[in-house]
């Protein structure tokens, strides 16, 4: 059962994309709050194994590590099949992982978009119909999905991330009407250019085209982006429902 | 308690009814057999044979019979 206080202590988080960037930041912020991981990477890496061992030790939680790679439909699904296995209960769910891509039209080839979606979209959607109904049973649940300012802006060159960030934030939207009724809360967090290895995948051009339309100048700290989900998870944030909040120092 | 009776409690408690109007029972064919009252269904029968149904599954389960056909062929339940 989810506890009906603020705390987070005692609750399970399943992550996806936690060995680095965002998803690492959220996962140390859960861990400092006694919230139990349940980690979903791509695939084994032992400096993310001693990572987590540390955390466990330091914060007296459990992690629990999963392999999936969401570019393949199966690898999601057996994922999803291994977590029903587990019996671990999911009181919140943070899809982070995703990859960014760009290209002008003419040089977006349909598998490009395909990939983008098939990570960016379809398996969050595969991740989310699976662990709602882990939640559906609990009734109770957090789920929170990782946009971008991409989903919601337009920048030249970007047309399959943003799209596929635009599917995500319908998603959350439509989410957060048809799972309320099991008490299932669903938001999503929409970050300008954060200071993870994806800045360098994006560019110069685009660094400085998002600089140009910022009132506050700056790379946004992956700790800001990590309290503003941990708050999203808690239920000070209990009427927050089918949000996007933008973290983008005013655009 | 025999899987037949299993199958027909997940039946009776989602949708409030009595063992004698479950055959031939149809998706829709009652007002709490919606697609609220059909998650509900694989709920309770995803606890009594712990499985976990496939999407395309759920989307076949059309009636009493069909689900039937579906838990012995996919998820090894013997009825
Ligand atoms: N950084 C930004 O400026 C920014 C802005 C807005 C939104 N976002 C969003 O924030 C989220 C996290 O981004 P980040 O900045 O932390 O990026 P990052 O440092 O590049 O990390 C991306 C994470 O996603 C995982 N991932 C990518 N493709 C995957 C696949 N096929 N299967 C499994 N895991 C996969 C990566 O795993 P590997 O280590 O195995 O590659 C990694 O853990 C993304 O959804 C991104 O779109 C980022």
């Amino acid at each position: 059962m989810c506890n009906s206080d603020s705390s987070l202590t005692g609750k399970y988080a399943l992550i996806t994309g936690c060995n680095r960037g965002i998803g690492k930041s959220i996962l140390q912020h859960f861990a400092e709050k006694g919230v139990n991981i349940i980690a979903c990477i791509r695939k084994k890496n032992e400096e993310f194994d001693v990572f987590c061992q540390k955390q466990m030790e330091l914060n007296q939680i459990s992690i629990h590590i999963f392999y999936a790679d969401l570019l393949e439909e199966e690898s999601v699904r057996q994922f999803v099949s291994d977590l029903y296995k587990s019996k671990l209960p999911v009181h919140i769910l943070i899809n982070n992982a995703g990859v960014v891509s760009k290209g002008l039209l003419p040089m977006t080839s349909m598998q490009q978009l395909k990939d983008v979606f098939q990570i960016n979209f379809f398996s969050q959607v595969q991740i989310t119909q699976g662990v709602s109904k882990i939640m559906m049973r609990q009734k109770c649940g957090v789920i929170i999905n990782m946009a971008s300012i991409g989903g919601m802006d337009a920048f030249p060159a970007y047309m399959s991330y943003g799209c596929s960030k635009a599917a995500i934030i319908y998603f959350t939207k439509t989410m957060s009407q048809e799972l309320a009724s099991y008490h299932i809360r669903v938001n999503a967090v929409a970050p300008s250019m954060t200071d993870t290895s994806m800045k360098e995948e994006m560019g110069e051009l685009a660094n400085m085209e998002i600089q140009r339309r910022c009132a506050i100048k700056g790379l946004i700290p992956v700790n800001d982006v990590a309290k503003i989900v941990l708050f999203l998870a808690s239920d000070d944030s209990s009427f927050i429902n089918g949000q996007i909040i933008r973290v983008d120092g005013g655009m | 308690m025999t899987n037949k009776e299993k199958y027909n409690e997940a039946f009776c408690n989602a949708f409030e009814i009595n063992q004698d109007q479950l055959n031939g029972l149809k998706y829709q064919g009652i007002k709490l057999w919606d697609s609220v009252g059909h998650m509900t269904l694989v709920a309770n029968l995803e606890d009594a044979f712990d499985i976990m149904m496939e999407t395309d599954d759920i989307i076949d389960f059309s009636s009493y019979e069909k689900g039937m056909e579906i838990l012995s062929t996919k998820y090894d339940v013997q009825f």
